[in-house]
C-alpha cells in the first residue's frame, strides 16, 4: 500500500462574488455545461472528486459524458471508465447528441476504458476484491490519468465497484485513497452513484457522500402525473453553490436547466 | 382594427415583453391580425426568428396558416405543448419541438431556450399562445411564476416576447401579474393602443 501525500495546493485567484462571495476562489473546472456552471458560480473547483447520485433514467451519465465532451473541446484531456456498459454502446448512444464530437476520440483528447477489461488483465478474479486487489486498482486509475494527462474522469458506476469492494470501511479507504491520488493529478473527477429514492442517502454503501467533495443529486418528480427530472447540488466544496432545484432537459445539443417552478409550495407542487 | 400592430412590434427595443390583449368577441379577426403581424410582417424580415410556443391551437394548425400568410419555414420554430394530450400526434412538423403536457411548464422554457441556441439570429421573437389556455391546466400561482421567470430570463437574452391575452371581464391573478411584468399592453380591440 502506497503512503498517501499531501495534495498540492490548489490554485487561487482574487475572488469577485459579491458581497457575500468569499476573498479568495479555488481554480475552476468549468463543466461547460451552462445551467450547472451557473449554479456552482463557474464549475467544480479543479481537483474535487464528485458524486453524481441518482435512480435509473435520471441523465448521470449523459451529464457526466457531456462533462467529459466539453473538457476534451477544451484541450483537458477526459477519460471515461466503464463498469457496467461497453464502451461501444456508450459511444453509439453518444452520437445522438450534437454535442459529441467523434474526432475527440479519434485524437485521443476523449478516452474510454471498460474496467471489466483491466479486471481480467489485471487478474482481478476474486468477486469481493481484497485490499492489495484495491490498491492495484487505485494505482492503476491513477497511472491511467498519469499517463494520459487526464484532467477529467468519470467512473461509471461507483456503485459497480462498491458490489465488488462490500465492505464500509474498504470503501471507504478506496475513495479516500482515489481522491488524493486524482487530486494529486489535478484531475477533476464524476463518480456516478445509483441509487433509490431514499431521503437522505446518495449512495450504495452511505459512506461515500462523506468522503466525495460535492454530491449532484438527480431525481425524477411527478406533477399531476407528469414526469420531470430534477437536478440540485447538496454539496460542493470550495465553492459557493444554490441549493435550488432545477429541472432538466437532455437536449441534442446538451443539457438544460430550468428552475423547479412550485408555485408557492414548499415542495415541486 | 389593429392597423399599426407590426409598427408597435418593430418599434420596440431587444428585450422587451408585450402583452398582446384580444377581445372574444372578435377573437377570429383578431387573432388572424396579430398572426399576420407577428409572423409575416415583422417574422419575415431579415435576421428575425421566431419561436411561436403554443397551446392555444396544436403546431400544425397555426403552421397552416403561417404558409397562408407565405412565411417561410426557416423563419420560424414551434414549441407545441398540446398536441400530445390531444392524441393529435402522428404528422409532427418537422419545424416543431413537441412537450408532453401544457403543464410541464419548465418543459415549455427548456424548449425555447433550446430553440433560441440552436437557431441563434440577431433578432429572435417568442410569442407565447396564450395566457388563458396556460391557465386551464396550471393553478394562478405556478403560472405566474413561470412567467416572472420566462419573461425576466428572455428579457436578459434580448429576446421580445409577445403574449396573447384574451381579455376576461375580471383581470385574473395571472393576468394582474402578467401587468406587473411585461413592459407594455397592446389592446387589439382598441386599435393598438
Amino acid at each position: 500500500m502506497e503512503e498517501p501525500t499531501e495534495p498540492p495546493a490548489p490554485a487561487v485567484v482574487p475572488g469577485n462574488g459579491g458581497l457575500m462571495g468569499p476573498a479568495t476562489v479555488l481554480e475552476r473546472c468549468a463543466t461547460g455545461i451552462e445551467g450547472v456552471d451557473n449554479i456552482l458560480s463557474g464549475g467544480i473547483p479543479r481537483g474535487n472528486m464528485v458524486l453524481v447520485a441518482g435512480s435509473v433514467g435520471t441523465g448521470k451519465t449523459t451529464l457526466s459524458l457531456e462533462f467529459l465532451v466539453r473538457g476534451a473541446e477544451r484541450g483537458e484531456r477526459s477519460l471515461f471508465i466503464s463498469v457496467t456498459e461497453a464502451s461501444d454502446k456508450l459511444m453509439q448512444n453518444l452520437s445522438t447528441f450534437e454535442f459529441f464530437r467523434s474526432d475527440l476520440v479519434l485524437n485521443g483528447s476523449l478516452v474510454f476504458v471498460d474496467l471489466p477489461v483491466v479486471y481480467d488483465r489485471l487478474g482481478l478474479e476474486h468477486e469481493e476484491l481484497l485490499p492489495d486487489e484495491i490498491d492495484i486498482l487505485i494505482r492503476t486509475i491513477r497511472d491511467l490519468v498519469r499517463s494520459l494527462g487526464a484532467k477529467r474522469l468519470v467512473l461509471d458506476s461507483l456503485t459497480s465497484v462498491g458490489y465488488r469492494i462490500r465492505r464500509d470501511e474498504r470503501i471507504r479507504d478506496f475513495m479516500l485513497r482515489l481522491g488524493q491520488a486524482l487530486s494529486d493529478e489535478g484531475c477533476t473527477a464524476l463518480l456516478v452513484s445509483e441509487v433509490s429514492p431514499t431521503p437522505g442517502r446518495y449512495s450504495l454503501h452511505g459512506v461515500e457522500e462523506a468522503i466525495v467533495d460535492g454530491v449532484i443529486l438527480l431525481w425524477n418528480t411527478r406533477r399531476q402525473g407528469d414526469i420531470l427530472r430534477v437536478l440540485q447540488v447538496v454539496k460542493m466544496r470550495g465553492t459557493a453553490h444554490s441549493r435550488a432545484q432545477y429541472v432538466m432537459e437532455l437536449t441534442p445539443i446538451g443539457i438544460l436547466l430550468a428552475p423547479h417552478l412550485k408555485g408557492g409550495r414548499g415542495e415541486g407542487a | 382594427m389593429p392597423v399599426d400592430i407590426a409598427e408597435r412590434l418593430r418599434a420596440l427595443p431587444p428585450g422587451s415583453a408585450v402583452a398582446l390583449k384580444l377581445d372574444p368577441r372578435e377573437y377570429a379577426d383578431h387573432y388572424f391580425a396579430v398572426l399576420n403581424a407577428t409572423l409575416r410582417d415583422v417574422g419575415s424580415e431579415t435576421e428575425v426568428h421566431t419561436i411561436y410556443m403554443t397551446v392555444t391551437n396544436p403546431a400544425a394548425f397555426v403552421w397552416s396558416l403561417a404558409q397562408a400568410l407565405d412565411v417561410p419555414s426557416d423563419r420560424i420554430s414551434f414549441v407545441d405543448a398540446i398536441s400530445h394530450i390531444m392524441m393529435n400526434y402522428a404528422d409532427p412538423l418537422p419545424n416543431a419541438t413537441y412537450i408532453d403536457s401544457p403543464r410541464a411548464l419548465e418543459e415549455i422554457m427548456l424548449r425555447i431556450e433550446y430553440l433560441i441556441k440552436k437557431f441563434p439570429h440577431p433578432r429572435t421573437i417568442v410569442v407565447v399562445d396564450s395566457v388563458n389556455a396556460l391557465a386551464i391546466h396550471n393553478p394562478p400561482e405556478l403560472l405566474s411564476e413561470f412567467f416572472h421567470i420566462l419573461l425576466n430570463s428572455l428579457k436578459s437574452r434580448q429576446v421580445i416576447t409577445l403574449v396573447l391575452e384574451t381579455n376576461e371581464e375580471e383581470a385574473t391573478p395571472v393576468e394582474q401579474m402578467l401587468n406587473l411584468v411585461v413592459d407594455e399592453t397592446i389592446d387589439i380591440a382598441r386599435g393598438g393602443r
